[in-house]
Parts: structure tokens; sequence; C-alpha cells
């Protein structure tokens, strides 16, 4: 959406690229758009789906529903545009025989004898082409080549779903009731084929019993040998959306080998569906899928490998997981852009630790899936460093402002109040009667015209109110959807395009609020909704027009802290010829790979201090500025003219428009757990690699060892503290056991679930395996129990896959340390610049999938592990998307202020100064305006709009801007308006 | 209207039929408004009987507001914002709690039972807690009856407790110590 509008941006659908030539920073693309049929004339009205007779499958559905010949590939698509599917349609149907072919000839004949303005070519058909009023079906439309000239590339041609049909003990295409995860997904969306209800295929009844097959052709067996990320969580989110929607479903049971929840707050969902008892959890890879004829069910085999039980679970319904495949065009599309592939197919990365984004060739960048199956806070995040990345080849043509005025609209007058109300597909329209909704809301004081829209966001919703607007000239528009946190600048972004103030818009939560969290009791649900827009039109009648100022931006920023994301950042910032400074407040830059140096770094396994000298290097090349042995003594200010006081090799007062904080994570302090105060040889991860950097005989104090165990998820995952995953550890434990196995030490491995996500790290997990490295499962509150008097002799532990009791020797223990928020850093941060932190201590982002880099406060950003545990390829991604968000506010010289603070009404003002008392920002100041007559002003660039003072003044004298006290009070008045039923 | 909440969650004590109370939440933007949309996004299912009125800041809920929506016959208020030391506008929340003292304290004279109006800090990650507060009160409130202030001509009947207490709470004399806890 926000892509398909944007003025900078030309989406071209339906094209591929066919060759490239010249060099980074002046590529020759060719690109052939493939015809669509259908001219940018389309109104995207739908008419000529009504009356096109032929059917084809519907891809976006997954087959599961038909589509027509002519089409729209899934509601929100950008163009809204239609398109013709030559396979299907009936104009280009080489498939028909002679006789079919003449008369079909005839019909078209005796048309434009009737009609001689009938098009003239063979339509045989042409039903599309009666039914469009605006004519935009052109058969006559050739494929056609473009040339484009670009000055960089950036992959993002995503994965394809792997084919479990290569799969044939699970039955998929043979059994019918055997489905993807993906055509599970098209079921569960609201939206979707049967509207959010998952069915079994073969009778459209609710399947009682589910059962999902994880790592279906992903970590080896017969498939993909990675793993694919993305699956658990979908699974354990699947199993959770399937109770919601279908109580009759009684059991679930997921199939799974490791749970591997590995993302910020990802394993807070899983525990929350463990204790809703979502599903049954079943350690297990299934041998086979098999069809019982007696009573049409299925049947999983499987060992349970908790016990060893044998085990044959009936189904209704089967879910296969299924792993992420490379796309098929990718290898043709390298060879065009003359970049590398991996092995298995994806888009090869130089060295992800240098730079998450680069392909092989300079100019060409990559992210997202292309490179290997990722999750969407992952994909987010890279594709921004992407971005960061690609403006080095484009100096000369960014910062262009674009942005064309607008003839703001007469709004003036009666209020005219437009009510829309959305469906959000069923998301809304599941639970709520949206039509009766907007009927009631037609009785309303103010209302002139309500209408209801499938999906309000939308292009097609966009432009239907864009049309409403001007057709019954309103002045204030409600807009009953979602929630404004998320699409209130959507709507005011289309509304500032017609020159409507935004201002005049409200909007009325009954998705998020009403019948996302009321579907089990509809009808209170609806008493609420209509409420709301009750509440939302009185509300509307008192809004008022504001117009955006707008302050200076200082063109510069400041990176906090010279770790690797520090330096990343800094780079990416400095190459593109803005001023930055970063400050260290160590001796040296680096961070956690100079402390000293890690050993070698996974994928590539090349040592971290070359890597590290690559990437200072870089960052002395770009021209940032690098202060080490500084810190950070107090930031004030706002986005655009922050002042950073730093204190070391220099004292100064800095000027900086955006603030980028990577200050990193602490390791966690084991303390007493485990012995680890007591014994010497039970030792940290971090100090197990110190000691293969100095090249140590790793005795620590004693013989060098021949046997080591590792102890994973110390500090992470736990009960109470950090329930979260560290993310780094498991690759890391079993790059340090292939490590130590080369030294020819025996090494066991202590686990809870092996979460090996990283690119490359699931190809090292099955080398420690043939390695002969031990892996034992270890359920939760059976932690391994360190044996030893001076010094550990052996650990011993329940082994849940064996099902007793082991002693295994080892004169090593290594404690997989999790990651913890880096104090004093983050309180200090957090108390200057009031970015929030979240439940687990890490800063917090925006959003996870949509803003992952951006704090809630504008203009500060994060970098690496200060947003929560990553490990050093994601932390660049991350760095380098950082970067890119803040030169977003430093590509221009004015920041927008918001019009919606308060101010002080002169005349009521008495000068008491109480709200330059509680003001926190120093907003307010007393001005005399008359001798001996104070008046408060508020500075509006100061002025943060949170109406404190509005609510604490006690002459009534300051206003909250677009909450005010008229505002807020006809909302509560609207609401008993409606006597109680 | 029946009482019936989905098994996912919504835990509600009443029996069915019984009396719906009708409940004005107050939110700010960032934390407690944001959190309601959490459990939205996670499908935490809570009781439909309160209506949610945002403001960007707790700090902005002032007396009038709680006030109106208890003349205008509601049966509870709950105002809502972010934990101590996580208010998006530093301490915009610690001003709320002094202008909910002044309110509990008027309220109170009104002769408004101090269960029908409370104070709750909910973060914006805390979807769960959002639905478990609104659960919670509600049952609350609706084991309180119907509000005086909602039958028809109530106010003309209310009596008035003499304790003498002040009206103006220009300055918040310190009345309200503790009444956030009162309820439990």
């Amino acid at each position: 959406m926000d892509a398909g509008r944007h003025p900078l941006i030309e989406v071209l659908t339906n094209a591929e690229v066919t060759g490239c030539e010249g060099e980074p920073g002046n590529f020759t693309v060719t690109v052939r758009k493939n015809p669509r049929y259908v001219t940018e004339e389309c109104v995207a009205c739908g008419l000529c789906v009504d009356h096109c007779p032929q059917v084809g499958g519907n891809e976006f559905d997954m087959g599961l529903m038909a589509r027509k010949a002519i089409y729209r590939p899934f509601p929100q698509s950008v163009p809204a545009t239609y398109v013709i599917d030559s396979n299907a349609c009936l104009n280009f149907t080489p498939h028909l025989d002679e006789r079919q072919r003449r008369r079909l000839e005839k019909m078209a004949k005796y048309k434009r004898k009737v009609d001689p303005e009938y098009p003239p070519n063979i339509l045989v058909c042409g039903h599309c082409t009666d039914a469009c009023d605006v004519d935009a079906i052109d058969f006559d439309q050739m494929p056609e080549e473009v040339e484009i000239d670009v000055g960089s590339i950036l992959v993002a041609v995503g994965f394809q779903e792997f084919d479990a049909r290569a799969l044939g003990a699970y039955g998929y295409g043979r059994l019918p009731n055997v489905v993807t995860s993906l055509e599970l997904e098209r079921m569960l969306n609201a939206s979707g084929v049967t509207g959010g209800h998952v069915v079994r295929p073969s009778d459209l009844e609710t399947p009682k019993r589910i059962v999902f097959i994880q790592c279906v052709g992903a970590r080896g067996e017969g498939g993909r040998p990675y793993c694919s990320r993305f699956c658990c969580m979908n699974a354990v989110k699947d199993s959770m959306l399937i109770r919601q929607h279908d109580p009759v479903v009684d059991d679930i049971t997921i199939l799974y080998t490791d749970l591997r929840a590995f993302g910020k707050g990802f394993d807070d969902f899983v525990t929350r569906s463990k204790e809703t008892a979502s599903a049954e959890y079943v350690r297990g890879r299934p041998a086979k899928v098999w069809h019982d004829p007696a009573d049409d069910t299925l049947q999983v085999f499987v060992e349970d490998t908790r016990g060893h039980e044998q085990r044959r679970i009936p189904a209704d319904l089967v879910v296969l997981s299924v792993a992420a495949a490379p796309n098929e065009g990718a290898v043709k599309l390298a060879e065009i852009f003359d970049i590398e592939t991996d092995q298995h197919g994806f888009v090869a990365r130089r060295d992800p630790a240098v730079s998450a984004v680069e392909t092989s060739r300079d100019g060409v960048f990559v992210c997202g899936s292309a490179v290997g199956p990722q999750v969407i806070p992952d994909c987010v995040a890279q594709a921004s460093a992407t971005a960061a990345r690609a403006q080095l080849f484009l100096t000369g043509h960014r910062h262009e402002d674009t942005a064309e005025p607008v003839e703001p609209m007469d709004l003036d007058g009666p209020p005219r109040v437009g009510v829309m109300v959305c469906h959000c597909g069923v998301n809304i329209a599941g639970v709520l009667d949206v039509d009766q909704l907007a009927k009631d809301a037609e009785q309303l004081p103010g209302v002139v015209v309500t209408s209801t829209d499938l999906f309000a966001c939308s292009s097609t919703g966009q432009d239907e109110l864009m049309e409403t607007i001007k057709e019954h000239k309103l002045n204030r528009i409600v807009v009953a959807a979602c929630t404004p946190r998320t699409h209130e600048p959507v709507f005011r972004d289309t509304l500032a395009r017609i020159g409507f103030n935004p201002f005049l818009l409200e909007m009325v939560n009954i998705r998020d609020q009403c019948s996302w969290v009321h579907a089990g009791t509809p009808e209170a649900a609806q008493d609420k909704a209509r409420a709301l827009i009750r509440m939302g039109v009185a509300r509307a009648l008192h809004l008022e027009q504001l117009q955006e100022g707008s302050a200076p931006m200082t063109r510069s920023a400041l990176v906090v802290g010279g770790g690797i994301a520090g330096i990343q950042a800094a780079t990416d910032l400095a190459v593109q010829g803005f001023p930055v400074t970063l400050v260290e407040k160590s001796d040296r830059l680096g961070g956690r790979l100079a402390e000293p140096n890690l050993m070698l770094l996974y994928p590539n396994m090349r040592p971290a201090s070359e890597v590290l000298a690559e990437k200072i290097e870089r960052l002395h090349k770009s021209g940032a500025r690098v202060l080490l042995e500084t810190e950070v003594e107090n930031i004030t200010g706002f986005v655009g003219s922050f002042e950073a006081t730093i204190k070391g090799a220099v004292d100064e007062v800095l000027p900086v428009g955006a603030v980028i904080l990577a200050t990193g994570a602490d390791l966690h302090d084991p303390g007493t757990a485990f012995r680890f105060d007591e014994l010497p040889n039970v030792v940290t991860s971090d100090q197990l690699e110190r000691g293969f950097v100095t090249e140590d005989d790793l005795g620590f104090g004693g013989d060098p060892p021949k046997s080591a165990a590792f102890v994973l998820c110390v500090g992470s995952r736990e009960p109470e503290g950090f329930t979260g995953c560290s993310r780094y550890c498991c690759p890391t434990a079993i790059k340090q056991a292939l490590k130590l196995n080369e030294r020819g030490i025996d090494t066991t491995v202590f686990y809870r679930d092996i979460r090996t996500i990283s690119t490359g790290a699931e190809e090292m997990y099955r080398e420690a395996r043939g390695r002969g490295v031990l892996f034992v499962r270890v359920p939760p509150g059976h932690e391994p129990e360190i044996v030893g008097e001076k010094r550990v002799e052996a650990v011993r532990c329940y082994d849940e896959l064996l099902d007793r009791r082991l002693e295994v020797p080892a004169d090593l223990v290594v404690l997989s340390v999790g990651m913890r928020p880096r104090q004093p850093e983050t309180d200090h941060f957090h108390e200057m610049l009031k970015a929030s932190v979240g439940l687990d201590g890490f800063f917090l982002e925006r959003h996870p999938e949509l803003a992952p880099v951006e704090t809630a406060v504008e203009g500060v950003l994060l970098a690496g592990t200060v947003q929560g545990p990553k490990d050093i390829v994601d932390s660049v991604a991350q760095a380098s998307a950082a970067a890119a968000k803040a030169s977003v506010f430093l590509a221009h010289d004015q920041v927008r202020l918001d019009p919606a603070v308060a101010v002080v009404d002169p005349e009521a003002c008495r000068g008491c100064g109480d709200c330059v008392d509680i003001c926190d920002f120093q907003a307010p100041a007393l001005a005399e305006t008359e001798p001996g007559v104070f008046t408060a002003e508020i500075n509006p660039s100061l002025c943060k709009g949170c109406g404190t003072c509005a609510s604490w003044c006690p002459s009534g004298a300051i206003i909250a801007r677009h909450f005010t006290d008229k505002q807020v009070l006809a909302q509560i008045d609207a609401f008993f308006d409606e006597v109680r039923p | 209207m029946t009482q019936q909440v989905s098994s996912s969650g919504a835990t509600s004590t009443a029996p069915t039929g019984a009396f719906d109370p009708r409940i004005v939440v107050f939110a700010c933007n960032w934390c407690s408004y944001a959190g309601a949309d959490t459990a939205g996004v996670s499908r935490i299912q809570h009781q439909p009987h309160f209506r949610m009125i945002r403001v960007m800041c707790s700090g902005r809920i002032q007396p009038a507001f709680v006030l109106r929506s208890f003349e205008k016959g509601a049966d509870g208020v709950l105002v809502s914002g972010c934990h101590f030391g996580d208010c998006h506008y530093i301490f915009g929340n610690e001003r709320a709690v002094e202008q909910f003292e002044k309110t509990m304290n008027v309220v109170k004279l009104l002769g408004i039972e101090e269960g029908r109006l409370r104070l709750e800090w909910i973060s914006a990650a805390e979807g769960g807690r959002f639905a478990e507060v609104i659960n919670e009160f509600t049952d609350q409130v609706r084991a309180l009856g119907p509000s005086p202030f909602a039958v028809e001509d109530a106010i003309d009947e209310i009596e008035v407790p003499e304790t003498g207490g002040c009206m103006n709470a220009d300055k918040g004399e310190g009345k309200g110590e503790g009444v956030g806890e009162g309820e439990h």
C-alpha cells in the first residue's frame, strides 16, 4: 500500500527481468512487461468478473478456491487493476477444436454486425469487453520490453513452497485431507476460502482432530538440509487460531523436532499456547500418514521420542508445515545479475557477518527469504538494511523533495459527517453485522452518508472514501475499522492527498478492541460497536482543522556504542555523506568482538579479528567521526534538534538530528548456578571463546580436558526472569563443540531445543552429530547436576530420549549464557530519551514487523542487541536498517511538527504558572504580556501533546488540541444516549 | 442480553441474565490503549460491556471526565495508563494519580461506591492483563449493581454523606491516600 502510493516508487507487476548491463552505480536493466490485457483505465469495479464465463484455479488461495479468467489476484493487490489469465481466457484458446472456434467466431462476427463499434480483433468471447464501462480491456496488448537505468539493484524474490508431493509417505496430493500449512493459512484467513474456518477438503466438515507435521522437507529427511525458521511459530499460531474460530475441534497435535521459538517474545507465545492447552506437543517425526478407508480418517504413525512410544494418532486433517525452497527463478535471475547462489539455490551473500545484504557483486543487494528462510521481523530489518546499502550508489539523486502541495479543501460550515464501516474481510464482519452498523449510524446527528467496505484500507476503499467526500461534500469522516494506532496514518495520508484536513478524521476501533476480543458474544459486540461509532460521530462533530507546522532538522547523527552494530550504522550513514559521530565508552572499537576477539564467526568461519579489521577500515574510510573513551552524559531535545552532551575525548554539546542506540547487551552471570562460582572448570561460553583465541590448553587451572559438556539455555528461557531465547547460543555452542571435537575432546551438549536457525547453522549441527558430538535432550525442570569436589568430574542428568538418568564424564563444563539488557546504559538512555523498554528489559521496537528498528520516540533508533538478543549477522543487518531509517530523517532540512499539541487561550489564562511547574518538557513558559500581567505560552516544538496541562489548568485556559474537553465530553455523553437495553 | 463469554479467556462469574454494567474506560494512547489492541491481536477474549475513550496520556484524564461519566449513568469508570517509569510523557501518569485521588474524593462525597472507580496501569505488551482487569472490574461493578445515578431522576434522591470533605479539589488535599487499593 505505502509502496504503491509512494511518489518515488514505480511498481511494475506482471514483469520479469531479462537482462542487465553496466556497472555498479550505472546499471541498465531490461524488463519485460507481460501484457495484462487490462489497461490502467480499469476502476476495479469487478463487472467483468461477473460476466466472464471461464474459471481457473486461484493461486492466491492455493487452488482451494476458483477464480475467473479475468481477476484481481487478491483484495489488497497493488495495482488494483484486473488481469486476464491467457491460459484460461477463451480468447487465447488454441486448445479449442476447429468447430468450437468457428462457432465462437461466428458469434463475434454477428456482434460486430449489430454493433460496428465492437473491437476489431478476433474476439471469440468478449464478454468482459461488453461488460466494461470504461473500455479498459485491450486484447491487442503485447509483451513490452523496457530499459531502466538504475544505480543499484535489490533482489527480494522470496522463496517458494517445498513440494510436499516429494515425500510420498505423507500422502500430500494423494490424500485430500492432507494439506500444507499455506493451504491451512488460506482457510484460517478471515477473508479466505472458508472465512476463517478450518474444514476437511474431502467433505467440508470441521475436523475434530488435527495433526500438524513439522519440518516437512526441512532439516534433511528427504528434503532440504536447512531449517525454515518460520514454521514452528506458524504452527503454534495456527493452533491458537483454530481454537478460537472452531471450538468444536477436540484435539490438535503438533509433531515437532525442536520447537524453534527463537524471536523476541516467541517463547512467551508458546508458553501461552501451552497454558491454554491449544495443542498437544509431541516430539517425533512421523513415518507415514495412512488413510483408513473404513471411516475415512487418517492415521499418523509416529514414535514419540519421549519414552520411545510408538503412537498411531488418528486425524481428520493433517497439516504439513512445508519447508521454504529457493524461488525457481532465482538461479536464472542470479545469472542475469551475475551474482552467486549457494548450494541450495538461494542467493549467496559475500559474508553475512560483514554485511547481511551484500551479494557477490557490488551494487546488487539481497534481502528477505531470497537468501534463505526468514521470519518477518528479520526480513523487514534486512529490507531496510538493503535500502541503506543501496543508497551508496545513488549519490546525487537523493533528497529530492517531490511532494507537491495540495490545495486545501474548504471544509468550513456545519458538520457533514460520513461514516465508513469496514468489513476487514471477516475480521470484523465475521462477528459484527456491518450493514446494520452503517444503517444505525445513518440516524446519528450530523451524519450525511454511510457506507461499508470490504477493506477500507485497500486502494479501492481509499478511492471510494475520496469519492464519497467529494460527492457528499463531507467535512468530517468517521472510519469504523481497526486501531488508529496502526491505520490512522494511512487514512490521514489519503485525506491529505485531496486536501482534506486529516484531523477531521475519527477512527473507531471495532476490530482490535471489539470483533477480535468479543467473538464469543456477537450481540454484545454489536452493541459495543454501535456505541463506539455513536461516540466517534459525537466526537467528530467537535473536531477542528489543524495545520502541520515545521521545525529545522539538524542533518547529522549520533551513534552510541562502537560495537559491530554501532560501527555498521555509523559507516552506512557516513558513506551517504551525513556527518556522523560515533561515541564509544572504552578505548577501542569492536565491542564484544574485541574483548578479546571472538574466535571464528559462523557461517563463513572467518576469524573475528579479520572481520572486525575490515569493518573498522570501512568505518574510517567513511569519514565518520569516532570518539573513543567518550560517554554521552545527557541528551535533550527532540527529533531534528537533539543536543547530546558528551564527555571524554572531547567535551562538547553536539547538535544532532537523530540518535542511534547501539550500546549492546550484557552476558548473563550464572552466579551460583551449576556451581559456576565454586569450580574453576565450570566456565561460560565467553570464557571458552577467549580460551580459544589465546590458544589456551583449556585446563582452567588443571590438566587439559579429555571430555567436555555444554549446558544450553543458561539464563535464557527461564520460567521467571528472562523468558526469551538468546538466539546466538545454540550455533555458538555447536561451533565451540566442533572446535573441542577437533582437539579430540569428547563433547556432550545438554539442550532443551536445538535452535540452529541462522544461515549454515543447521548444517553445522548435522556435522557435529556426524563427528560424534553427543546431544542430550533435557526437559525443563531437570537441570544437569554438576558432579565433583574441587573440580567438575562429571555431569549427571536425565535424558529425555533414553528416559533415564545419565552420568557423562566432563573435565570441562561450558555454560552457554544468554544475553541481558546492558546496564546501566539501558536505564540511562531510557531515562534521557524516554524510549520504552519491554517486559524483557531490552529496548522496545515500535512494532516487531512494521518498525523493528524504530522506537516510539521519533528520531531514536535501535541497532543490534540493544533491542534484544541476536547474533552478529542479525545485529549487522539491524544496524544497517537503523542507518536507513535515520537517513529518512536526515534527508530533509525540516522536521514536521504535529499540530495536535496544547495551546493557551490568553484571554482565559490567569498566569498562575501551574502549567510551567507540571510540564516535564519545559514547553509552557510565562510571558509578561503587559506590565505585571503574565500569560502562559506553549512552545509547539517542545510540546509533546500529552494534554496533562490542559487537565491541570485551574482556569481551563489550556486547550489540548484534538483531545479537547468538548470532544471527550461529547464522547462520554454519546455512550449514554442510548437507553440500557 | 445473555452473558456468555467464550471459553478462551473471559471468565465471568455472573449467572446468565445478570445485570450488564456500563463502564467507561479511559486509556492512554501509548500503553493501555495499545495493551487493549494487543489483547485483540492475541485474541484474548474479555467481557464486552465497557467503552473505550482514548486520550494521549492518562495525565489528560481530568476529574470532569470521570464525574460526567457517573452523572450520565456509568456504573463504573476505569482510568488506565502506563506503569510508573514507563509513561511516554515521563510523569504524566503520576499527575494522573493526583487527578484520580481528587476525583475519588468527590466520588465518595457523592455517595458513589469506591469500587466503581478504579485506576490501573497496563502496558502495551500486557494484552492478557488488560483482559484480566476488564473481566475483574466488570464482575466487581456487576456485583455492586446499577449505579445510583444510572436510575432515572436518581440525582435528586442521592443522599450526600456529611463527611465534610472538600469539594473543591484544587490541589488534592491528600484525602484519597491508598484509595487505589481499597477496592480489591
